[in-house]
């Protein structure tokens, strides 16, 4: 299989691999690569894919990709690449008359106008005249010179190695600004930045003919960002305000639907409906392709379930108010209790396992202490196989995205179901709030 | 709220699980709207196997919404199924009402198109 040059873009290293597999999974697109050579501080990895039209489809969504190129040569020195593609100059031939621009890009360094046209003025061997195109050239190379790292104070004088090869697709990095929350019409203080947003409808698979739901939808940032890929999605919450608009940020505007107006998704983003997970009117069985969902930690927002903290007094419903029934009245808001993390996740591991369909996958977020977490700590389920873990770390604490792709029906386990992995420790996500704002100090420290 | 989604809906008040009554949830007293959507032939047939024909044809037919009786031998080729099919469960809304469960007299309101399926203290 020929072989392509994958330049990812340097933000969330921890989760560029992921996404790559999620894509050529959703694409079909089948790669292979020596994973000894991919590091989180190197731009570029070197890929076997089967044609570059299947190259060029891989990495059409990519939000952590910035293109794939053809691989024409590599080296330590501009010597040992030029020897490379000196090998194969029957290619030059083919391009020959075609307008170009060469993109050269310094990783760890950044490279001086001066510095780049010396590089593109070394590859004239190759005879090409045809016009230099800035805007839409028929044909584009890139030149990669990674410098290792892009933290020192003085970069290094000469790179570790440098790349070339002939553009051949691009990833969607243009969605981020698109989708950039500051100019979304609605927002509210849980919604989830524009590019990881982006990067969970990859892991969901999420694409035309899914059905994709969030349980925790807040102000809906997944199912736009699902349904722009072309999937139909659905949501709850338990708090009406966050879904109408009727507390918070940005009143007046009506909400989520605001949102659907603005990126013209109100054909796909079918319904939003308030209620508990815990006490969901989904009809029983697999009903969704996807569940995708930042489920709320207790930090900003309450974690809250229906109950009472003692239990519930079912007296109460009937208490007369003005006139009516307690819980006939139309401001009757329900008691709630704190949903414990813990207990969030694990009910959405089973709520995954019996809602999804087979191949479908769940897609959250799992905020773990720094200090305290080991791979454990992910709850596992006889229904669901693990597909990813990606950290974003933020100090003391990080939250990891958590990809889980089902692959029995219920009835079909070995395990009987309800057995997530019995957890004899104690998760890191355990009492994730108080941890936080205890500042991760250990609580017998205090 | 659109028909599809309503179509996935049952009653969930603790003690309310005669599945005849609890589902599919009967409207009340409901206003419509028919908005255009763009067609959506990939979603319609990979759900069809997802939707409870029944209950959609009882739901249907109680808000006045042509509907086939039966679903087709081969769904993915038939227009006028699919185009009646989209129209009935993708373009028709539910803007406000009431969804009444048939088991327990539970009425579940539905305001802008939101439903509010809050269970109170003596249901869950």
């Amino acid at each position: 299989m020929p072989s392509f040059i994958l330049h990812f873009a340097h933000y969330h290293e921890d989760f560029r691999l992921a996404e790559l597999h999620a894509l050529s999974e959703l694409e079909g697109v089948r790669i292979s690569y020596d994973k000894d050579e991919y590091s989180a501080g190197s731009p570029i990895l070197l890929v076997d894919i089967e044609s570059t039209a299947q190259a060029t489809k891989l990495v059409r969504r990519a939000i952590l990709i910035r293109s794939v190129s053809e691989y024409w040569g590599s080296g330590a020195t501009y010597a040992e690449l030029f020897g490379e593609v000196k090998r194969t100059p029957e290619r030059w031939a083919e391009y020959k008359h075609q307008s170009f621009k060469f993109t050269v890009d310094g990783f760890g360094r950044s490279l001086t106008q001066a510095e780049k046209v010396a590089v593109i003025e070394s590859f004239s061997f190759m005879g090409f005249e045809g016009p230099i195109r800035m805007k839409a050239p028929e044909m584009e190379f890139l030149v990669c010179e990674d410098y290792g790292r892009t933290n020192l104070p003085v970069p290094p004088e000469t790179p570790k190695k440098l790349w070339f090869g002939r553009i051949v697709g691009r990833g969607s990095r243009q969605l981020v600004d698109m989708f950039d929350v500051k100019k979304r019409k609605y927002l509210g203080n849980t919604t989830m930045d524009a590019e990881l947003s982006l990067v969970m409808a990859n892991q969901a698979l999420a694409r035309p003919g899914a059905l994709v739901y969030d349980p925790f939808v807040g102000t809906g940032s997944f199912l736009l960002t699902c349904s722009y890929f072309g999937a139909c999605s659905v949501g709850s919450d338990i708090d009406g305000r966050q879904i109408r608009g009727t507390a918070g940020f940005r009143k007046g505007v009506n909400g989520i639907s605001a949102n659907l107006a603005q990126y013209q998704l109100a054909d796909r983003v079918l319904d939003t409906a308030v209620f508990d997970v815990c006490r969901n009117p989904w009809r029983s069985g697999p009903l969704f392709d996807a569940i995708v969902t930042d489920p709320p930690y207790g930090v900003r927002a309450g974690a809250k379930r229906l109950g009472r903290k003692n239990g519930t007094v079912p007296e109460h419903s009937f208490t007369i108010v003005d006139g009516v029934e307690n819980h006939k009245r139309s401001d009757y808001y329900p008691p709630t209790v704190a949903y414990e993390m813990s207990d969030v996740i694990s009910d959405l591991l089973e709520l995954a396992a019996e809602k999804l369909v087979v191949g479908g996958r769940l897609v959250y977020w799992l905020p773990t202490v720094v200090n305290e977490y080991e791979p454990k700590d992910v709850p596992l389920h006889p229904a669901l196989k693990l597909v990813a873990n990606s950290e974003q770390p933020f100090g003391g604490w990080s939250r990891r995205l958590i990809t889980m792709e089902k692959i029995a029906e219920l009835g079909h386990l070995d395990e009987p179901a309800g057995t997530s992995s019995a957890q004899k420790h104690d998760p890191a996500h355990k009492n994730f709030r108080d941890k936080y704002f205890n500042k991760f100090e250990p609580l017998d420290a205090l | 709220m659109r028909l599809i989604t309503h179509n996935m809906l049952k009653c969930h008040v603790k003690n309310c699980t005669d599945p005849d009554r609890q589902f599919p949830l009967r409207f009340k007293d409901v206003q419509l709207e028919q908005i255009e959507a763009e067609r959506n032939d990939e979603f319609l047939v990979r759900m069809l196997p997802r939707i409870d024909w029944p209950a959609l044809l009882k739901t249907t037919k109680e808000l006045g919404i042509e509907l086939p009786e039966t679903v087709p031998d081969a769904p993915a080729d038939d227009e006028g199924f699919l185009q009646a099919l989209h129209t009935a469960i993708l373009e028709t809304h539910v803007r406000q009402g009431t969804m009444l469960c048939d088991g327990c007299s539970h009425e579940y309101k539905i305001t802008n198109g939101i439903a509010n399926m809050l269970l109170a203290e003596h249901e869950i």
